[in-house]
């Protein structure tokens, strides 16, 4: 089943298009990077698809429904995380949880007891009666996120949700949103931090110009755009020995004692290198293999996409 | 719970801190108790459509007024923070639409001016208990000025809030605007007697007719003025509420 539907979908604020017709399909149950450059437009859509803002043109459905005629049956299905902090100033953490669940509907026993674990689950324990506005930015953000799981919903949308997280709570996020998505939930992920999607991300759609430039699982993408491979083989031996070892295709430095490999496919090479140094007598002290990078990927994607 | 009743319940929640209901009781208390007393040597004695009022029963009815204005200020800030953290946005991305949202805004300033008009009467009864008329149109008179007042002030609150986006000039504005409402109307002195053009100036302040209505309830001295002055308030708190409404649903997201 299909979570989310554009066709064509187009935002212009006077003659600027921020969105133009974006085609794209998200399939339920899983987590869905939606990525981009600043400016690329994947706010404006975001927006386009929580039924903030109404599309100049194109058609909509998220959850099957049809978000241009029925935005109020989307929203109460769905959760969003804006990428701007939203609180309420005056009221603790844990009041903050419980109005929410309340806004959303949620009895007053089911509201108690999500709010305790998403508490728990958060690391939120010692901040559990401090306000909102004595918060850190990043205590406040995980109250943002927590916040939403108040309440039940098919589809949830996080826009750069670990802004000013540590890395311990983000990887805890991360582990948090795996485990509500094997429970059947879909989440759309916007970040620019490529680790994070390359950890929970299933597919990954890139956005630049207001229009989509690629739709694919992450390995395809860095297969498909991530260049080289880097193998570095640092090595010790008698002066002079490393320049007469004959490695074709490898770069050497003698004064750092490193060999570099780059290829899409070094392994070959690696095992002609590794025999040409123990012909010479050098003996290695470390191998370190960079695979391709999805931020290489996502680079090569942005520049290499026509201009709008 | 329908959604407009969820969003009062979270409008109440987050506006109804000890500081504002300090604000709400102590402040008409010391200008009830301490400047009636102190300034009845000034103005001993005030004819009201044929009634006549010593002045803590003066003042106190209109602290009634007073007070109810000085709760709609809830409208304009909660509007105005629900913009400035991020609320506003967020909760229109939930299961509620701007009409939902403005309606509660209603129902809160109605909710609490009601209730600042009931604490008013309550805490101020001892000073105009004598002097109250009570008649079948006393109570109705009362909460349609507390929820029509409440209407309008909320309005002019919430347009103010929509158009402002910097904490000091909100405060600034806002605290203005009001103290021009609370001095050059009836709440405080009798029109009779002020010099022009402020004596015609009070007749430009809607907080004048909305005490004026109060008084009539509560001393039974509703005549033709009176009634110009509740189609008045019920006109301008029409308006008002028409061109808020319109704001709010014009607000950028």
């Amino acid at each position: 089943m299909r979570c989310i539907r554009a066709g064509s979908l187009s935002k212009s604020y006077g003659p600027k298009a921020a969105v133009d017709r974006l085609d794209l399909d998200v399939e339920c149950g899983q987590v869905f990077g939606f990525l981009g450059p600043n400016g690329a437009g994947k706010s404006t859509c975001i927006k386009m698809f929580t039924t903030l803002l109404r599309p100049s043109s194109g058609s909509l459905e998220v959850l099957g429904i049809d978000a241009l005629r029925e935005p109020l049956r989307v929203r109460s299905r769905i959760g969003v995380v804006l990428q701007q902090p939203s609180y309420e100033p005056t009221l603790s953490v844990e009041k903050s949880l419980d109005k929410y669940g309340m806004m959303w509907g949620v009895p007053a026993a089911e509201r108690r007891r999500r709010a305790s674990d998403l508490i728990s689950e958060f690391g939120l324990e010692g901040a559990r009666r401090v306000r909102n506005e004595d918060l850190s930015i990043g205590q406040r953000r995980r109250v943002q996120v927590a916040r939403e799981f108040m309440h039940d919903m098919d589809l949830l949308f996080l826009d750069e949700p670990t802004v000013g997280m540590d890395p311990q709570a983000r990887r805890g996020l991360m582990d948090y949103l795996r485990r509500r998505v094997s429970d059947g939930l879909t989440i759309l992920y916007t970040t620019h931090v490529l680790s994070e999607v390359e950890y929970l991300c299933d597919t990954i759609a890139v956005v630049n110009g207001g229009r989509l430039v690629t739709t694919d699982t992450p390995e395809s993408l860095r297969g498909r755009y991530g260049g080289l491979k880097t193998i570095t083989i640092r090595v010790a031996g008698p002066p002079g020995s490393l320049e007469r070892a004959s490695m074709p295709g490898c770069l050497t430095d003698a004064e750092e004692g490193t060999v570099t490999i780059k290829s899409d496919s070094p392994e070959g090479m690696l095992s002609g290198a590794l025999r040409a140094l123990a012909a010479e007598g050098l003996q290695i002290e470390d191998i370190a293999v960079a695979p391709a990078s999805l931020e290489d990927a996502f680079i090569r994607m942005v520049d290499d996409a026509p201009r709008s | 719970m329908h959604p407009v009743a969820r969003l009062v319940s979270r409008n109440l929640t987050i506006s109804l801190n000890p500081g504002f209901l300090i604000w709400q009781i102590i402040f008409p208390l010391v200008y009830i108790f301490v400047a009636g007393f102190a300034y009845s040597a000034l103005i001993p004695e005030i004819e009201l459509g044929g009634a006549r009022l010593d002045y803590p029963t003066f003042l106190a009815t209109g602290m009634i007024g007073f007070n109810i204005m000085n709760s709609t200020l809830v409208s304009g800030i909660i509007i105005w923070n629900d913009r400035r953290h991020g609320m506003f946005e967020q909760i229109l991305c939930g299961p509620f639409t701007r009409t939902h949202y403005i309606l509660s805004n209603i129902c809160t300033i109605a909710i609490v001016g009601l209730a600042s008009a009931f604490l008013i009467v309550l805490v101020g009864s001892p000073i105009f208990a004598g002097s109250v008329e009570l008649q079948p149109m006393t109570a109705p008179l009362i909460i349609f000025a507390a929820v029509v007042g409440s209407v309008l002030f909320g309005s002019i609150a919430s347009i103010i809030s929509t158009r402002l986006r910097s904490s000091e000039g909100f405060n600034v504005i806002i605290n203005t605007v009001f103290l021009f409402f609370a001095f050059v109307s009836t709440a405080f002195y009798p029109a009779q007697g002020a010099p022009e053009p402020l004596a015609t100036a009070f007749y430009l302040n809607p907080l004048t007719y909305l005490v004026d209505v109060i008084r009539a309830g509560l001393f039974g001295t509703v005549d033709a003025l009176a009634i110009y002055e509740m189609l008045a308030l019920l006109a301008m708190a029409s308006g008002l509420f028409a061109l808020a409404t319109k704001l709010i649903t014009r607000l950028d997201l």
